[in-house]
């Protein structure tokens, strides 16, 4: 029962922490109300009753006093919670957020995210899938937008929930306050595979961020070995292309996510399996069994094509 | 009890009660038989299936539960796959809120109601009958459709666009929508019975501050049914059921359409809906309360009039449940404040049964318990839901284990455990037998610690970033221990839930038979004989005050110069409840059911195509013809 | 039992055929039940109009004002046709009560059919875009709604003539007018916001 990676509990983001300030605001004077509560209705079964039938009018007169007491201490005890979560709400609210913030695009697909970071420069706009890195100390702006049903982004230990919409855009803001690694998750309902559809928000000192940014703006890395040159053949001749795009090559699909930089990840199938050759072995072959009904189509592959296609995929850093 | 045509003295009027009764008998007494079954019309009967078809469903749903727990119960699960889990978690939110919540909180007020005032059926017996039918129906239909492999799967209030028409694929989805229908088409009819019947056929000298409380709890909750339940027939019908079957494009945002109002309109229901089943569940805590302190409630017009405030807030919040998807601020500074101040009107009935208790002689029956489960369960499920009516603590919370917590308390601890110490505080006026009081408690305290277990850990989960709904998870998350309580717990409830069971059948076959008064309450239900005769009373007592058997216990003031020969009943005032004039129910009759029943087909056949709408108000149009088609003489004479 | 005092109501009249009836105030409840139904309608209209700049959207021809108008005259004057018949239900008049009924259902099908000639001038269906749909479910639920009373209120026709019309029937009579006045009373707003709103409210 200790936190974890996706544990609201143990806050490192400006929203989570003022949150779980908030928290404690509300569980506290709850807590004592309840035990309050329970108290006076245990004692009520054992107490010794002088009296029985109709109670006399001045025990009813006290009991109204009470009452009325206990109602207008409730009244009071809202107004302070009231008062107190409305403040934290506008601290984290989009009109709270400092400028220079920097503008992530997340959209949400069955089952996986797409990361876009926006720029207004063209040739300076990063995309990557299921995997966000921040710099520590800036703000963050995420732009929520959905290619298909209505997914939540939230990352625990950072920030709280915005809903991804089609046809709208959603925004919300953080700012990372501890390195570390966030696992974040769906957290609307969208359908078969929404358990499977997680990703990662590392947070990281300016410095390794922007090395991270310069090595994602670059197209992919050109396959070295035989081995990596055969992969790359076998990617491309095989339906992987359609759906996936390698910058750099002719792979331009736009119906999954990016592979890129893929070697560069945590993880793969959205947060499913932790990225190595042998779980990336095990999902090409077979994705419906890892993750049943999502999109990703198993490709019939020749023995020999394998290695060389992980070969390949391993050498996208 | 000074009633200008009550006789006080004079030679005393001589009558033959034992005629009286036969006479009644002939009257009030349904058809017998197989065929004679689908006739009934009295409120008992209607009432006993509207209870017994929800818990059979209770069962249903809480199977769902168990399963869902055995799939969670440790990480990386094989037990369910995930199209098996998404539908089995739509149909046990369904099953519970739609198939056992509201219609056995119906069904317990169809019974009670009419008893309660003093008077012998509902204002409307065959449209109560036709209610009935239609929930059974509606329930058969779900269940049929997923039995046939339809099985909705887009969670229970499916949202759009995942339920859309581009999403969702086969039936499900589409008998999900129709069956909210016919469901909503029974809350209603009982919503309009109940209301009419609480204003129109009280007992002489019933006036408005007279009235039980758990009466004026089911009047605020028929007319929150009656302004609540349209809206979702909008939503699921209107806006899903068209586009997915004629091609409308309400939540289709290609064509102007909008996800968004979908959640607007359903949960503009889904919020009173809440209530709906929680203020029938106050009323039996109160009628409990009462008979087992010896006292009368504490405070009757703070609690009627917080119910009544309650019932006009509960429609102020639909908003809460929809913070993320990000809404202006100053709407959200609203709604905040107004699902917290519902937090007042909750805690005054709270304080209130508090004092009762505090300055009454406390008799713990098996019922009782269930009272005292309900204050512990119900005020944490309401104080995690003054939390959740903060922003900032509900996006952090919203859609996780947490919120399941938080629901589960509040419709358990808030609905279920008083509906359960109904169940044992009535059970001997409807069955005519005792139950027993130790399997009462032995089942209570197993739900109760069974329940906690289950759902306590739910918090921690949630707040360490367990989602709803997702069929497995990691290991690496933290979440192994929480979840593996809470199937233990359920296997605690799940035993609570069979000991409950064993011990009603046992008390059903005991020789021990009730008495007209066993608990010594003072509602006018506890007068007749347990169970009550077709006709409730052969005499129907006039009321002078608020707990009519404790002022007197033989309630010697009584209604005479009905007729016996047709089902007659009394009309009295709204406010004071002077009589006013007699009026003359229909006989037992089989046009409501064949008309559920062409209605029904008209339905089932709309999730395939739109014409048999047509088809169904052709054959409901029937049935209504020979359900009000008179038969001379006895339905045309004055 | 003894009863020490009793209240004999045998001298209270068996039915009333008033606003105080059981059945009206059932019927009175089912309009509500109806009228939220078709407020919910409404605000959703309001919430797809001012979502868009456009309405109705491009390609569909306004709704034309003057079928649609001059239909009102019979339904409005339908009503007329309930009141008449629940008058003639309280005096126990057979003759004023069929009079009523059948200029009710009469003026009312002449309604109908001006709305049906109307509908052939409409250029969208339910599917063709929001605003179709919107209006198209307006005008399908109240026309449906006044198809069912229509056919109570031929039902009651039959049970007037065939001389089966006791109090409760005559009740029947009086509570069917309830319905009517709610449909006639509620097709008033749906009115102006269908055909006046998209001429009211300009485009953005």
């Amino acid at each position: 029962m200790m936190p974890g990676p996706q544990s609201s509990l143990d806050a490192a983001g400006s929203a989570a922490r003022v949150t779980g300030h908030l928290l404690w605001l509300f569980v506290i004077p709850l807590a004592i109300i309840f035990v309050i509560v329970v108290a006076i209705a245990v004692v009520a079964i054992f107490r010794k009753h002088r009296e029985s039938g109709r109670p006399a009018v001045e025990t009813e007169r006290g009991l109204t006093r009470m009452v009325t007491g206990a109602s207008v201490l409730t009244c009071v005890i809202l107004l302070g919670l009231i008062a107190v979560s409305v403040s934290t709400g506008k601290a984290i609210s989009d009109r709270a957020m400092p400028r220079n913030a920097l503008t992530i695009e997340v959209t949400g697909n069955q089952w996986w995210w797409s990361v876009r970071y926006l720029n207004d420069d063209a040739s300076l706009i990063v995309t990557t899938a299921n995997e966000i890195h921040v710099p520590v100390g800036r703000p963050i702006l995420i732009r929520g937008v959905s290619a298909d049903v209505i997914h939540s982004f939230w990352v625990p230990g950072l920030i709280g929930k915005r809903d991804l919409i089609p046809s709208r855009v959603t925004t919300e803001w953080f700012t990372a306050e501890r390195e570390g690694n966030y696992r974040g998750q769906c957290a609307e309902f969208c359908g078969l595979q929404h358990a499977h559809m997680a990703m990662w928000v590392v947070a990281e000192s300016p410095a390794r961020f922007q090395a991270w940014m310069n090595a994602q703006l670059g197209d992919s890395a050109n396959p070295v070995t035989p081995a990596e040159q055969q992969g790359q053949k076998v990617f491309l001749e095989h339906a992987c292309a359609l759906c996936h795009t390698i910058r750099g090559t002719t792979a331009n699909g736009q119906v999954a996510p990016d592979l890129t930089h893929l070697a560069s990840r945590l993880t793969i199938a959205a947060g499913t399996l932790p990225n190595n050759r042998g779980n990336l072995a095990g999902w090409i072959t077979d994705p419906q069994s890892i993750k049943p009904g999502n999109h990703m189509a198993t490709v019939p592959l020749a023995a020999e094509d394998l290695h060389p296609l992980l070969d390949y995929l391993g050498s996208l850093r | 009890m000074t009633h200008p045509l009550v006789t006080p003295a004079g030679p005393p009027r001589v009558w033959d009660e034992q005629q009286d009764r036969e006479a009644l008998a002939r009257t009030w007494h349904d058809p017998e038989g197989f065929l004679g079954w689908f006739y009934a019309t009295t409120h008992q009967a209607i009432g006993k299936r509207y209870i017994l078809t929800a818990f059979l469903f209770l069962l249903a749903g809480g199977v769902e539960a168990l399963l869902m727990r055995i799939q969670l119960a440790r990480p990386e699960n094989h037990f369910l796959g995930p199209d098996r889990y998404n539908q089995i978690f739509t149909m046990h939110g369904t099953t519970m809120m739609f198939l056992f919540a509201v219609p056995v909180m119906e069904g317990m007020a169809v019974y009670l109601v009419p008893l309660m005032l003093g008077t012998r059926n509902v204002a409307f017996p065959r449209l109560n009958a036709f209610g009935y039918w239609m929930y059974v129906m509606g329930g058969i239909f779900l269940y049929a459709n997923a039995a046939t492999g339809a099985m909705p799967d887009a969670g229970w209030f499916a949202y759009t666009p995942l339920s859309g028409p581009q999403y969702s694929f086969g039936k499900g989805v589409d008998a999900w929508a129709q069956m909210i229908t016919f469901t909503e088409i029974s809350a209603l009819c009982v919503a309009v019975e109940i209301a009419v019947t609480t204003f129109r056929l009280r007992a002489p000298g019933m006036s408005l501050n007279r009235i039980p409380l758990y009466c004026w709890s089911m009047l605020i909750q028929s007319f929150m049914v009656i302004f609540a339940m349209p809206a979702v027939m909008v939503a699921s019908t209107v806006m899903l059921l068209n586009d997915r079957t004629i091609g409308t494009h309400f939540v289709n945002p290609a064509e102007g359409g909008d996800p968004i109002l979908y959640q607007h309109v359903f949960w503009f229901f889904g919020h009173p809906e809440v209530y709906i089943i929680f203020l029938p569940a106050l009323g039996f805590i109160s009628a409990i309360v009462e008979a087992n302190t010896k006292r009368e409630v504490f405070g009757y017009p703070a609690l009627v009039l917080s119910q009544v405030a309650t019932g006009f807030i509960a429609f102020g919040l639909w908003v809460h449940h929809m913070f993320a998807t990000g809404l202006p601020q100053i709407g959200e500074a609203y709604f905040t404040a107004a699902s917290m101040m519902i937090a007042v009107t909750t805690g005054i009935q709270i304080f209130c049964w508090l004092a009762t208790l505090w300055s009454g002689k406390v008799r713990m029956t098996a019922a009782m318990h269930f009272v005292f489960g309900f204050l512990f369960i119900f005020v944490m499920g309401g104080l995690t839901g003054v939390m959740l009516a903060s922003i900032p603590l509900d996006l952090q919370s919203h859609d996780t284990y947490f919120v399941v917590a938080h629901f589960h308390y509040v419709l358990i601890g808030g609905a279920l455990f008083p509906l359960f110490g109904a169940f044992h505080h009535w059970f001997p006026k409807i069955t005519g037998r005792m139950i027993g009081e130790r399997l009462g408690k032995l089942s209570f305290w197993l739900l109760f610690i069974g329940f906690n277990t289950t759902f306590f850990p739910m918090h921690i989960l949630g707040l360490n970033g367990m989602t709803r709904r997702i069929y497995t998870y990691p290991a690496s998350l933290g979440w192994a221990s929480g979840n593996m309580i809470a199937t233990v717990g359920a296997m605690i409830i799940a035993l609570g839930g069979v000991v409950f069971i064993v011990n009603a059948i046992a008390s059903l076959r005991s020789s021990v038979s009730a008495a007209p008064n066993p608990w010594n309450a003072p509602s006018l239900e506890w007068s007749v004989e347990s169970p009550p005769p077709d006709w409730g009373f052969t005499y129907q007592p006039v009321v002078s005050s608020r707990s009519p058997l404790w002022a007197d216990p033989a309630l010697r003031t009584v209604v005479t110069g009905m007729r016996n020969d047709r089902r007659e009943i009394m009309v009295t005032g709204v406010a004071e409840a002077e009589p006013q004039f007699r009026t003359v129910l229909p006989a037992a009759s089989l046009w409501p059911f064949l008309a559920a029943l062409g209605i029904s087909i008209g339905f089932t056949g709309s999730i395939f195509a739109f014409s048999w709408y047509y088809v169904g108000a052709f054959l409901g149009a029937l049935g209504m013809i020979g359900w009000f088609w008179p038969r001379p003489p006895k339905e045309i004479e004055p | 039992m003894s009863p020490a005092r009793t209240l004999d109501v045998s001298a209270l009249p068996p039915y009333e055929i008033s606003n105080r009836a059981p059945l009206w105030w059932g019927q009175l409840l089912m309009a509500v039940i109806e009228g939220s139904l078709f407020c919910v309608l409404i605000a959703m209209y309001f919430y797809y109009r001012i979502s868009v700049d456009v309405w109705p959207p491009p390609g569909v021809k306004p709704l034309g004002l003057t079928l649609p108008t001059v239909a009102l005259i019979p339904l409005i004057l339908s009503a007329g046709g309930s009141y008449a018949a629940t008058e003639g239900a309280k005096r126990d008049d057979r003759r004023l009560m069929l009079a009523g009924l059948t200029a009710n259902i009469l003026l009312a099908i002449v309604f109908l059919v001006l709305r049906f000639i109307e509908w052939r001038t409409f250029n969208f269906t339910w599917a063709s875009d929001i605003h179709g749909s919107i209006v198209w479910s307006i005008l399908f639920l109240h026309t449906f709604d006044v198809i069912a009373d229509l056919l109570m209120t031929a039902i009651l026709i039959g049970i007037v003539a065939d001389g089966r019309h006791g109090p409760k029937q005559r009740l029947g009579v009086h509570v069917d007018s309830v319905l009517w006045y709610f449909l006639v009373l509620i097709w008033l707003p749906f009115y102006v916001v269908v055909y006046w709103g998209p001429r009211l409210v300009g485009s953005r």
